[in-house]
């Protein structure tokens, strides 16, 4: 498939170098080679590119007044001064610099095995980054998956394909009449929040 | 030759004789129709009790507004009327008029200095008022409610509707005679009859108008034509009198139930009826309440229903069709499904005292599909009441369905279940998409 759109799409948040991070970085958590749609058919991105514009990347309803413990145990939960979009812009710098280092090209550039290891890296917190972004990859991951399944009208899950290929029927919130017929294939397709059908 | 000239000249004075006659004479005022004793007091809290029966406030309180200071707008045919300030405040008020200036413009639709009001003011139904009943609005008004200084916009209707004095013709034609004179065979009835045809004026939506004037076709049950069925704006009122109507086919307790607490087992109130619920019918008193129900009741009429389509004999296997989710299934019953299935269910029966039964629904199945179109497209909310105080809010779907697919849902529920409605077209729904939404929210 053609990610045209994505081509002509000009992000409200990410600068160009980050656009080009955000994409590589979600077609290769949701690839496109396989059975369903990958996250750049779903147009995960426009949906990550959208939050960090909106509320959510501006932590809006966060409580983000100190006292700050960015190193505290993980367990205690979000620590960080940085709102959301602040990590995502601090931390995809750093993983540039990071493989322009290490590998010799920013992240969008390097093949698909190398951008896995980074990755990896990354979840596994074996990269220097600072305990105000040790959320980063979590962020990503959480956004990524996000984006693929939230309903069309938050930018992502373009024409409900991550709906229509696991099946789920959407916004339509009423199947009494299937609730005690358990296994059974619901036949009709997904409803959007604003009124799609597929 | 000269004969004919003259006698055309002479029939154009008569004419303007008769013109400047009708606007400059001064309008006779309806006296009172009793002669109360001299220092006649309204027994305590009766004022309040006619005000909320009359319902003064639906009109006469902006939403949000002070009460009775005016300022709604009430959308006619012919244009937008305000309604006015009705406090005591001398200045913007009615705080200068004498008792026979405020019977004048209950019983005449006069204002105190003699212009006449648009009759969106019910004065035909207000005239039937008891000089009693005058009396305790008159101090109510007066007395105890605090003068509230606002100025209301001047009504400025189009010609020739802004010709107040054609209304002189129009009470002329139309008015029945004041006062209110027992006819039923019970104190009871009587009671039910007086409110439902004088304060509450029923008449002013549940009655057809006659094409001409618009005045209603009758004024008390013993016109044929009273309480059959009118239309307010793009709504129906519904019929209250034939055997099927709702009415008549609900018991006594779910007719007052529907009234006095704005739901009952199948139905609930929309539209301005819900603002009659709100103000007016929950606050009567049980007796009251009682004596509608029973009138209304007395006047039922051994006839189908006259503003609604029929039933079909063999109800359409809708419930089935619906449960099958089926790909197949065509725009109406999609769109059913993916917007109103939650809560109407697939039995269209929604649930008891929640959510409207849309099979056999008054609303739903009348001939003037425009308050179901306003209502898909707008929601609208069973207003919260002292016995039912959860205010029931349906969404609009107006953003989420195009003009097509409204018109493809509004067909679907006129001809499903046991309902055998006409179709309603994109044009219609086009004509109520972004109209003026009266509903309260």
């Amino acid at each position: 498939m053609s990610h045209a759109f994505l081509d002509g799409y000009k992000p409200l948040y990410f600068s160009t170098t980050e656009w080009a991070f955000i994409r590589a970085a979600c077609a290769r958590l949701i690839p496109s080679e396989g059975e369903g749609p990958g996250a750049l058919e779903a147009r995960v991105p426009v949906f990550i590119d959208t939050q960090m514009a909106g509320d959510f990347g501006k932590a809006s309803d966060w409580y983000m007044l100190g006292p700050h413990e960015p190193g505290a145990n993980p367990l205690l939960g979000f620590q960080s001064p940085l709102t959301p979009a602040q990590i995502y812009r601090q931390s995809i710098a750093l993983v540039d610099e990071w493989c322009t280092e290490q590998k010799g090209k920013a992240f969008a550039e390097l093949g698909p095995d190398l951008q896995d290891e980074v990755l990896r890296d990354l979840q596994a917190r074996k990269m220097p980054l600072k305990a105000e972004l040790r959320d980063f990859f979590v962020l990503l991951l959480q956004n990524t998956k996000e984006g693929y399944f939230a309903d069309p009208i938050y930018g992502g899950n373009y024409r409900m394909a991550a709906w229509k290929y696991i099946g789920f029927p959407g916004a339509r919130g009423a199947y009494l009449e299937w609730a005690n017929d358990k296994g059974a294939p619901y036949p009709l397709g997904p409803v959007s929040i604003s009124g799609d059908r597929g | 030759m000269r004969a004919l000239v003259r006698i055309i000249g002479g029939l154009i004075v008569l004419v303007i004789v008769i013109l400047l006659g009708l606007m400059l004479m001064p309008m006779h005022r309806t006296a009172a129709v009793t002669n109360l004793p001299a220092g006649y007091e309204p027994p305590a809290g009766a004022g309040e009790r006619v005000a909320i029966a009359a319902d003064c406030a639906a009109c006469h309180t902006a939403p949000g507004g002070k009460p009775f200071a005016g300022g709604r707008v009430v959308e006619t045919p012919i244009g937008r009327i305000y309604a006015s300030n009705i406090t005591p405040d001398r200045k913007t008020g009615i705080g200068n008029y004498t008792l026979d200036d405020f019977r004048a413009a209950l019983y005449d639709g006069l204002r105190r200095d003699g212009v006449h009001l648009y009759p969106a003011m019910p004065y035909p139904s207000y005239r039937k008022m008891t000089e009693e009943d005058v009396r305790a609005l008159y101090g109510y008004f007066m007395n105890e409610l605090a003068p509230v200084e606002a100025s209301v916009p001047e009504t400025r209707l189009a010609f020739p509707f802004n010709q107040r004095w054609g209304i002189r013709l129009w009470d002329w034609a139309s008015l029945p005679p004041a006062g209110f004179r027992p006819y039923m065979r019970s104190a009871k009835l009587d009671r039910g009859a007086y409110l439902v045809e004088a304060l509450a004026h029923c008449g002013s939506c549940h009655t057809p108008r006659n094409g001409l004037t618009f005045a209603e076709k009758g004024y008390e049950s013993r016109s044929a034509d009273f309480l059959t069925g009118g239309v307010i704006g793009a709504w129906p009122a519904p019929d209250l009198r034939a055997r099927d109507s709702a009415a008549q086919r609900w018991s006594d307790e779910q007719l007052a139930a529907l009234l006095a607490s704005g739901r009952n087992e199948t139905a609930g109130v929309s539209g301005e009826m819900a603002l009659a619920v709100e103000h007016s019918l929950q606050h009567l008193p049980k007796s009251d309440m009682e004596a509608i129900v029973s009138y209304l009741k007395a006047i039922k009429q051994d006839r189908p229903i006259a503003d609604a389509s029929a039933p079909r004999s063999t109800p359409a296997p809708t419930a089935q069709q619906l449960a099958s989710a089926s790909p197949q299934l065509g725009l109406g019953a999609r769109l059913y499904l993916d917007n109103c299935n939650a809560c109407h269910f697939a039995t269209g029966k929604g649930a008891k005292n929640v959510f409207p039964n849309l099979d056999g629904n008054a609303v739903v199945t009348a001939k003037q599909p425009g308050g179901l179109i306003s209502l898909i497209l707008n929601g609208d909310a069973i207003p919260s009441t002292s016995e039912r105080p959860e205010r029931l809010v349906m969404p609009g779907f107006g953003w989420r369905l195009n003009d097509d697919e409204v018109a493809a849902l509004a067909t679907f529920v006129r001809q499903s279940w046991s309902n055998a409605a006409p179709a309603v077209t994109t044009a219609d729904v086009a004509k109520l998409r972004g109209a003026v939404n009266t509903t309260p929210w």
